[in-house]
């Protein structure tokens, strides 16, 4: 899927996403790599950190997720996927900020689901700095969308803007 | 009231542009209605039953003369000449062109207006004491704060996808004028004994189909921390608040559902962390918020040595000798902290008008006598009518005398006929039942001024349908429309109140015909005249007595 990162969209998308149904140990889970890790529910992921250390180091969220649960492990953690099921649901904002500002999250969130282009500005002030897509945006359109606010009344993040 | 900065100039031109943009989109295709629909609904803009319905915000219901002149040229050049005053203290243009929405727009922000988050599901415009600075009664002034709460919740990050709209109020005063017991969330300037100031909070108020009374969360928050508060507030319910039933999204269906303790508990641990660290505000920028706010120059004692210069001005005692006059007086205007000035309300209820409409000659009027009376300053009130806050008494006649030329001065503020009426099924696509009809049928059988006045103040509201923006709920007398298998039926509340003692009206029976409403509300009126104690209000009446004796005389007699 089209991802924007730091200003650019980018095709290739290396995470590879196990659903809870599909055991670590399946063959899509072995093809993890450095390069393509694994992406697992905040679930499972708690699961595996009572065990051992895993190694898994991304984390997909369901809105319902109390992202305090994960404030222990973030320093394992290099990618939280936040998921909007609909563009309409606000709950990633409030995951996305409460990741950032309340436990210091420093790695990749990542928006995905109905992502659109005109929510992008609230996501990115929100702290999230990736996009997922599920159609290859207008790139133009969101630049356009990106630099429209020259000032804000709530302090908020750096927009993800290539120069 | 609140003067524009560059930095707020510049985020609304990035606003209009934005909109602008969307608009754009949506006319050439590239936007389908759905997504569209959310996006211009977080700029005012509904579909109504006839045509585009555009609900510009009145922060806090403060308007400038400047301003006042804009929204008539807009509903001259853009609407039918006319504009309508909401329960939010905003104003609606019921027949704008899409096509022409960005250029109103563009316009308005000439004069540092707009009309972000007048719908959606987000934060709404936040209302107040239309008597704010003016009243006696006051223990701070609550516009500060409510500018504070417009910036803070303009376009907030986090807050823009609630699971249901969201209104805030704030009242400075002893005398609840504001309904903060009726909002999402209800906020109460206090002093405690060490003479701090602080805010007592309420939470999961709000009328629509489930209607509840806030309730206390926190009894005594220093201001200092009211951002970070309300954002650990708004935080739970953006997390938790049910999105899968419409009708059960709001703020005071979590809270009653979790109870007011467990709530609290859950605002409690997410304020603990996000109270030092959240974005909020310093002393300084509240000082300089403050200051945009003066009093009015006093003019202390009343002054009895005017000038009598061919009648435009008179002193006391020529005035007081008019009874149409006095009668205005003593009713649309109240006390002010100077004792030099008077606050007047100008009513927006004259006979064979829909409550709350102005025409664009009224607001040219309006704005005019405001420079000339009233330190060019307007509020409009949540009871659908305007305020000019600070008159010299020594221009009250002829202030008076100017009103009455545009028909704003009809001598009924809260009486009877100063109705609080949804537009209804006449315009909005969500009603069930007419209220314009309702409103006439009940002006006509009771314009009698006299007999108003002996009933004394009570209140009568009007909704169209169950989402309540008539606030029935909170009417000595509320009328709800209903449909049953396509006719229109009425159903009658009584005993509502939406200030300091708030209560939900009780439900007197079974609904009423559209044809006897009026009769309906003749015999209630009958029933109190008969019961009443001297000087009671229909309210303390209802508490008193209960539903019975009104029961009986509207059911018995419809018999």
């Amino acid at each position: 899927m089209p991802l924007l990162r730091n200003g650019h969209l980018v095709t290739d998308n290396p995470w590879i996403r196990l659903e809870d149904d599909v055991p670590t140990t399946s063959p899509a889970a072995n093809a993890a790599t450095v390069d393509a890790p694994l992406l697992v529910s905040m679930t499972r992921f708690l699961e595996l950190q009572a065990h051992t250390n895993s190694g898994v180091s991304g984390v997909f969220l369901s809105p319902e997720d109390d992202v305090q649960l994960l404030s222990e492990h973030l320093h394992r953690i290099q990618v939280i996927v936040i998921n909007f099921p609909k563009y309409t649901d606000g709950r990633g904002y409030s995951q996305a900020r409460m990741l950032r500002e309340q436990f210091h999250f420093a790695g990749e969130l990542r928006a995905s689901g109905d992502v659109r282009p005109d929510q992008l500005l609230f996501m990115a002030r929100a702290g999230i700095d990736a996009f997922e897509f599920a159609e290859t945006p207008d790139e133009k359109q969101i630049k356009q969308i990106l630099a429209r606010f020259q000032v804000n009344y709530q302090p908020s993040y750096a927009l993800p803007v290539a120069g | 009231m609140y003067n524009y900065t560059e930095y707020d100039r510049d985020f609304l031109k990035s606003r209009v542009a934005e909109f602008r943009d969307q608009t754009e989109r949506r006319l050439s295709g590239e936007l389908d209605e759905e997504e569209y629909k959310q996006l211009r609904l977080r700029n005012g803009l509904y579909l109504q039953r006839q045509a585009y319905m555009l609900r510009v915000a009145i922060p806090y219901g403060m308007l400038s003369s400047v301003q006042m002149k804009k929204l008539a040229h807009i509903a001259r050049v853009y609407d039918k000449g006319y504009g309508h005053i909401t329960t939010r203290q905003n104003i609606q243009y019921n027949w704008p062109e899409l096509e022409q929405v960005p250029d109103i727009l563009a316009e308005l922000a000439d004069v540092d207006m707009h009309a972000i988050q007048t719908s959606g599901n987000c934060i709404r415009n936040t209302t107040t004491d239309p008597l704010a600075g003016a009243i006696g009664d006051e223990v701070d002034d609550p516009r500060p704060w409510c500018e504070l709460i417009r910036q803070w919740s303009t376009l907030h990050p986090e807050f823009n996808w609630l699971p249901r709209k969201f209104k805030i109020a704030v009242t400075g005063a002893l005398s609840d004028r504001a309904a903060i017991q009726v909002h999402d969330i209800g906020l109460r300037l206090v002093r405690n004994e060490a003479g701090a100031s602080g805010f007592e909070v309420l939470v999961g108020g709000g009328l629509g189909r489930t209607p509840y009374i806030g309730q206390v969360i926190h009894e005594f928050l220093p201001t200092q921390h009211l951002l970070t508060y309300l954002a650990a507030i708004l935080r739970v319910y953006n997390l938790e608040g049910r999105r899968d039933n419409l009708y059960k999204a709001r703020i005071k269906i979590l809270v009653n559902a979790l109870g007011i303790d467990t709530f609290r508990e859950k605002v409690d641990q997410q304020w603990a962390r996000s109270r030092d660290t959240d974005d909020t505000f310093t002393a300084e920028q509240f000082s300089a918020l403050k200051a945009q706010f003066p009093t009015a120059p006093l003019l202390g004692t009343l002054q009895t040595t005017v000038e009598l210069d061919n009648g435009s001005h008179k002193g006391p005692d020529q005035m007081f000798s008019n009874p149409l006059f006095n009668q205005w007086y003593q009713t649309n205007t109240r006390p002010h902290r100077d004792s030099g000035r008077r606050i007047v309300y100008l009513s927006l209820k004259a006979p064979g008008v829909p409550a709350g409409d102005i025409t664009a000659d009224q607001m040219d009027k309006v704005a005019e006598l405001a420079e000339r009376f009233s330190e060019s300053e307007i509020r409009s009130t949540h009871e659908q009518n305007l305020v000019l806050a600070h008159v010299p008494v020594d221009d009250l006649f002829k202030l008076w005398s100017e009103l009455k030329a545009v028909r704003l001065a009809t001598p009924n503020l809260g009486k009877l006929t100063d109705m609080i009426v949804c537009p209804g099924l006449d315009y909005c696509s969500l009603a069930n039942a007419g209220t314009l009809e309702i409103h006439d049928q009940i002006y006509q059988r009771f314009d009698d001024l006299d007999y108003l006045h002996e009933l004394g103040d009570v209140s009568i509201k009007i909704s169209g349908c169950m989402n309540a923006c008539g606030h029935h709920h909170v009417g000595d007398i509320g009328i709800l429309g209903v449909d049953k298998g396509g006719v229109e039926w009425y159903q009658l509340t009584i005993g509502g109140h939406a200030g300091n003692k708030a209560a939900l009206g009780q439900r007197l029976g079974k609904a009423i015909a559209k044809s006897d409403v009026a009769d309906a509300i003749g015999h209630l009126l009958e029933a109190y005249i008969a019961v009443r104690e001297p000087e009671e209000s229909f309210h303390d009446t209802v508490m008193r007595l209960g539903t019975t004796p009104f029961k009986e005389k509207v059911y018995a007699t419809a018999a």
